[in-house]
């Protein structure tokens, strides 16, 4: 069989769009512009989020604590915004509050060489209970003029979408035609042979813990101008989905190998699942298990193709 | 032999397990001088009392029931996240045969330890069957096993009204001591006997060290991994029977979270999540530590002024484990600094 570039998204592509046509003939109530729109903006700030893990993964890493990061830009953010920062000031601090968080993970990881997972896993629980402890759960209340930037709700969302659309564009252009981007993919194919090659493995592993803190604290804001409060617990369970988002849309856990666009398709699969379940009529309970289901059988297929792959290549040689 | 009486001496003094024996005995004399706690009754008990540490055992059951479980898969440089959520649906599957099935607990307890045990064979086929990444499947069946439970039970239901000698295995004493506290024991020894004092746990070390020369070296690497995921489901099941016998109740969102508490304990332990090096003791004292902060800070008079143990000790946890880490680093860095010089 003829082996495509974009085999893996396509297909990721021909299931969303085999749910979406099916939710057009059973459930046309699906497409209405408010209810889509809405659908929409909410998972903004799980895309940028997803952006961000993809660089993190595509060098063969990983961070499980973009959850908490997120809920503590947000919560920031609110407090900030409370005690009187304009609205415009926010999206700066959120991405230097995101941005340190992410360097103090990239410092050990990159820095001392300690193993991501462990070392984001602290991360996780140390910020999720800081958070937890300086504010007890409470709720922020923002002041007027932060929701929707003061906008009316409609108008807020078109801006948060096309905002988050440049921004995703602009990323996945950059992971493919920057040389930066392109840094992401070498080290996280091989960090030695990228050492000899001339690049610095290390510094260029600690600016993906960067860009995706940065990242983080830029959804935070997203998801911030969206309510009248900041919850607390914003970010809970993020990590996993957006984690389920990258490895649905085809980017190898093993690093240096898939597209941004793909973990953009994947995230939007995972998040029609829940609105597809209830507009054709099953128990919304059942979302947790669909999406399990759909990791699985993205995995499944990764493992079958490689496996195949393997077999042609013992039969050649 | 060429090692001198000192540097064995040596060795035992600079384990991982020494610095986390001492952790834990200053922690302990720390919560003993400064802790105080009154009990149900209004009657005012320290620290140091059996009771207290009888409770402290009881609420770290389940948490190192999973540690121990996790002990074999990372030393194999696996992981595995759905323990939690298996313990979850666990808890369910018991609540449904013995309410809506109505079975007697004598046939309940096998057919939850299966369900469990079958769980952990759906990780085991994917893992050791395909070889994919266990904390990509591990990932998916962590949502994969929740979301049964939360669709079997349409996210409401809640399981209550267990008869009394099975919540006399959460809540009841044995022997003087909390029941669940011999079955803990009995999996620790298991466990311990399994890894390293048996043909198995040499096996497990070698594919944590290198998979492909396991292979070439006539491990049976499938066979091996098949074991331990499967492992790992029973002893979830088990911790799920001694999470419901001790709260009384069976929900779907049992355990939320506690795979985290599980692997942190493991890796402050000391076993490498790059597999290869760790050990079943080293395990228990990562429980012991991370289960005496929490209790004892909740004893602090400070503590139950701000009423804030849980999230004060999730941030000394997460502080440790990554001090834990640091120090363990420490030669490694400092002979490379050497070096450089």
């Amino acid at each position: 069989m003829k082996d495509w570039r974009y085999r893996r998204e396509l297909a990721v592509a021909a299931l969303l769009g085999c749910i979406l046509l099916g939710l057009a003939i059973w459930a046309p109530a699906f497409y209405q512009a408010q209810p889509l729109l809405s659908l929409a903006t909410r998972e903004a700030p799980s895309l940028i989020v997803t952006c961000g893990m993809v660089i993190v993964i595509l060098t063969r890493q990983i961070d499980i604590s973009v959850g908490s990061m997120f809920s503590v830009c947000g919560v920031v953010c609110g407090l900030l915004a409370a005690s009187g920062w304009p609205v415009w000031s926010l999206l700066p601090a959120g991405v230097v509050i995101g941005g340190a968080m992410g360097a103090v993970n990239g410092v050990f990881i990159a820095g001392l060489g300690l193993p991501s997972i462990v070392v984001t896993l602290a991360m996780l629980v140390a910020l999720r209970q800081g958070l937890n402890l300086f504010r007890q759960g409470e709720f922020v209340t923002l002041p007027d003029g932060v929701q929707w930037f003061g906008m009316s709700q409609v108008h807020g969302q078109i801006v948060v979408l096309c905002a988050t659309g440049v921004l995703v564009a602009l990323l996945a252009y950059g992971l493919q035609r920057i040389s930066l981007g392109r840094h992401f993919y070498a080290v996280g194919s091989d960090a030695e042979a990228s050492r000899l090659a001339g690049l610095k493995p290390r510094r260029v592993t600690f600016l993906a813990f960067v860009f995706l803190g940065a990242l983080t604290g830029i959804a935070a804001m997203v998801n911030v101008v969206q309510s009248p409060q900041v919850q607390p617990l914003s970010g809970y369970g993020m990590e996993l989905k957006v984690i389920a988002a990258v490895v649905v849309g085809g980017v190898a856990i093993s690093g240096g190998r898939g597209y941004l666009w793909g973990a953009a398709v994947g995230l939007l699969l995972l998040a029609c699942i829940s609105p597809a379940l209830v507009y054709l009529h099953m128990e919304a309970y059942w979302e947790k298990a669909f999406q399990g289901a759909i990791i699985l059988v993205a995995v499944l297929a990764e493992g079958l193709r490689a496996r195949s792959a393997r077999r042609h290549r013992t039969d050649f040689s | 032999m060429k090692f001198s009486a000192g540097s064995a001496w040596r060795r035992i003094l600079f384990r991982h397990e020494m610095l986390l024996l001492v952790v834990l005995i200053v922690e302990w004399l720390l919560f003993l001088h400064f802790g105080t706690m009154t009990n149900r009754r209004g009657v005012t008990v320290g620290f140091g009392t059996l009771d207290r540490q009888f409770d402290i055992l009881r609420h770290s059951c389940e948490i190192g029931l999973l540690a121990l479980a996790l002990t074999p898969i990372i030393l194999t440089a696996g992981i595995d996240l759905s323990v939690a959520s298996l313990l979850g649906l666990c808890a369910i599957v018991f609540g449904q045969l013995t309410h809506d099935v109505g079975l007697p607990l004598s046939l309940a307890i096998p057919l939850t330890l299966l369900a469990g045990g079958l769980g952990g064979a759906v990780n085991a086929g994917l893992i050791a069957g395909l070889r994919l990444p266990p904390l990509i499947v591990t990932l998916g069946t962590y949502s994969l096993f929740r979301g049964l439970a939360e669709a079997m039970t349409g996210g409401a239901v809640t399981y209550t009204q267990f008869p009394s000698g099975f919540l006399a295995l959460g809540q009841g004493r044995w022997l003087g001591v909390p029941a669940q506290a011999w079955i803990f024991v009995g999996v620790a020894v298991g466990m311990w006997m399994l890894v390293h004092r048996s043909v198995a746990g040499r096996f497990i070390r070698v594919i944590g060290f290198a998979p492909e020369g396991a292979q070439y070296a006539g491990v049976r690497v499938g066979k091996c991994l098949t074991f331990v995921y499967v492992l790992a489901g029973l002893v979830s099941a088990a911790a799920a029977l001694v999470y419901t016998a001790r709260l009384g109740q069976a929900k779907a969102d049992a355990a939320v979270g506690y795979e985290l508490y599980a692997i942190t304990a493991v890796v402050l332990g000391g076993t490498s999540i790059f597999g290869g090096k760790g050990s079943v003791t080293g395990t228990l004292l990562g429980v012991a530590v991370i289960a005496v902060l929490k209790n004892g800070l909740a004893t602090l008079p400070v503590v139950i002024r701000m009423n804030s143990a849980e999230e004060l000790s999730g941030l000394l946890t997460g502080g440790l484990l990554l001090f834990a880490l640091v120090i363990g680093m420490l030669p490694k860095l400092l002979s490379a600094v050497c070096i450089r010089r």
